[in-house]
């Protein structure tokens, strides 16, 4: 096999990566969310942790990468009007404010010491639950679809405890006349797992947005990816400004593998029915988690470690 | 054998060059004023870039014996010992314990002044040259290395210190080469260590003793520098030193690529 060693220095992981595995990881995870539609920082940072960068940059990094990655996929939302930019900025005050918390909580988790074990186990139980969920709703889908049953109609406009609260807001494009706070908490949730685990966050996001506050599914997807924008460039400022752990030559590797495999990836998505994708992605999630869950589990081959304190 | 005639001939060009003005760069003493011979000493490569194409560096420890009186090369009268030491750092060893099924970081402990390169040359193994105790007063060998005081701890201090010399040793941050130095001649000997892609910058110091009948006879002192360089560089200090502007430089490369991308892909 044609392996080239070209060997690349990160300046602040301090280590050599080979460069056409990075770039191939960008790629294979920028196909992988173009062909899904989703944001794929939930496959990339684990992969970066098992490829040996530290957990810590491997979340900065990732959240810097999908902030090139959603700007692609904001631009094709844009031009399909599917972008509420009120609901936006609500959700953006949110997760400005998860997210500086979601910074501050992993700088006090590094300096203990326990800031890759609070990662793992976090990716853990939300990969394990979005996974088995995920599979379980696709898996009965598939069967109804053999079976010749219709796919059940969702009941929508019904008003639930959600349209007691106060200070309410129109939203003219998403036609909802709702209160600002399950917005703001929506966004603070998924600011925080943005900052503490560098994903968009696009998978809680989005069936917030479409169970909760009822939102139309298609402004949802566009404004979920529109505001995933300013939550992972405010994560990768912060993080970079406190906790010094921003790799920029890795994100850029990343970004350019990401970009080119997004577009095959929207490709071969095409070809696929949304129920046979939504399983296999379902069992990627999966495979993720009990990959991480393993990691936790099994005797390590070295119980020692060591860290210098300068890096933390 | 071409190629090590002309690095002996190159070696003998710049020992000479080095003899006749003793006081270019490197401190020569003789340690005993009972003792004649001096030794002097420099490496290949006083400063390292370690650039985006960085993956290690061999350098060259040579040096030569003044007033050697060896008369044959295998006679075995010297020992050299060459000690690289890089910048000091202090290092959290921390040890995973079972909590509940899962393996977690238990409370570390902190040595303060670990060197973030130590290696250790020589022509014999240390002990066979010179006594514990006077390996001890160098601060030669890995065993007498004072690493500063470690934090409080309950936990036996023994396995958090023997842990940390092997986990740098696999890291090849700390190397022990027993037969790393030879003598080419009556006078002349070299040694290579290899410094690999994870060395922490700083200036490191190149200690070269010289021992007969396990004294010191002589030592000679010099220092490299090893530093990062060109686009290493640039992101390294901008992101310690400007963090803000550094974060911004990532975000604008992301949206930029991003744009690009879109524009170069769309099909509508």
């Amino acid at each position: 096999m044609f392996y080239p060693m070209i060997q690349i220095y990160l300046p602040i992981a301090e280590i050599s990566v080979n460069l056409v595995v990075m770039l191939g990881l960008g790629a294979t995870v920028g196909f992988l969310s173009g062909m899904f539609g989703v944001g794929g920082g939930f496959l990339l940072t684990p992969l970066l942790m098992l490829s040996g960068i530290p957990p810590a940059i491997a979340v900065a990094t990732g959240a810097n990468q999908i902030v090139g990655t959603s700007v692609s996929g904001t631009l094709a939302q844009w031009r399909r009007g599917n972008v509420d930019l009120r609901m936006g900025f609500v959700l953006i005050v949110g997760g400005v404010a998860g997210a500086v918390f979601g910074v501050i909580l992993l700088k006090i988790l590094r300096e203990l010491g326990q800031a890759g074990l609070m990662i793992s186990l976090t990716y853990v139980a939300f990969l394990g639950t979005i996974g088995a969920m995920m599979l379980w709703e696709s898996v009965n889908a598939i069967r109804r679809a053999r079976a010749g049953k219709p796919l059940s109609a969702r009941r929508s406009g019904q008003h639930n405890w959600i349209h007691g609260l106060p200070f309410k807001m129109r939203f003219p494009h998403s036609r909802l006349y709702i209160s600002t706070i399950p917005p703001l908490v929506i966004g603070c949730v998924v600011g925080l797992l943005a900052s503490f685990l560098g994903v968009g966050g696009g998978f809680i996001m989005v069936p917030a947005l479409i169970y909760l506050l009822r939102m139309p599914t298609n402004v949802v997807v566009g404004t979920s990816i529109f505001q995933i924008i300013f939550i992972t460039a405010i994560v990768t400022l912060l993080h970079a400004t406190f906790n010094y752990t921003l790799d920029i030559m890795l994100a850029f590797l990343l970004i350019i593998g990401g970009v080119i495999g997004g577009q095959f990836g929207v490709r071969a998505g095409q070809k696929l029915r949304g129920e046979q994708l939504r399983a296999l992605l379902a069992l990627m999630v999966l495979c993720v988690a009990l990959r991480i869950l393993f990691d936790l589990v099994l005797t390590p081959s070295d119980l020692f470690s060591i860290v210098p304190v300068a890096g933390l | 054998m071409i190629a090590m005639g002309t690095t002996i001939i190159r070696l003998a060009a710049i020992l000479l060059a080095v003899s006749l003005t003793p006081v270019l760069a490197q401190k020569t003493a003789a340690e005993e004023p009972a003792s004649q011979e001096q030794v002097q000493s420099d490496v290949s490569m006083r400063e390292i870039a370690i650039q985006s194409n960085f993956t290690g560096v061999e350098i060259l420890i040579f040096g030569s014996v003044d007033f050697s009186d060896s008369r044959t090369p295998g006679e075995g009268a010297y020992d050299v010992i060459a000690v690289v030491r890089g910048p000091d750092e202090p290092i959290i060893v921390r040890k995973k314990e079972r909590v509940a099924g899962i393996w977690v970081n238990g409370p570390g402990k902190t040595y303060g002044d670990v060197p973030g390169f130590y290696a250790v040359l020589s022509t014999r193994p240390v002990r066979a040259i010179a006594s514990d105790e006077a390996l001890q007063e160098l601060g030669i060998g890995l065993i007498d290395l004072d690493f500063g005081r470690g934090t409080a701890s309950s936990t036996p201090e023994q396995a958090y210190r023997s842990a940390m010399i092997r986990l740098k040793k696999e890291k090849q941050l700390f190397q022990e080469h027993d037969d790393g130095v030879t003598f080419i001649g009556r006078s002349l000997f070299r040694g290579t260590v290899a410094l690999p892609v994870n060395v922490p910058t700083g200036r490191y110091t190149v200690d070269v003793y010289l021992f007969r009948d396990g004294e010191v006879a002589s030592n000679s002192q010099g220092s490299l520098m090893v530093t990062k360089a060109g686009i290493e560089e640039i992101l390294y200090d901008l992101a310690f030193k400007y963090p803000f502007i550094y974060g911004l430089l990532g975000v604008i490369i992301a949206v930029m690529c991003g744009l690009v991308g879109w524009f170069a892909f769309r099909r509508d």
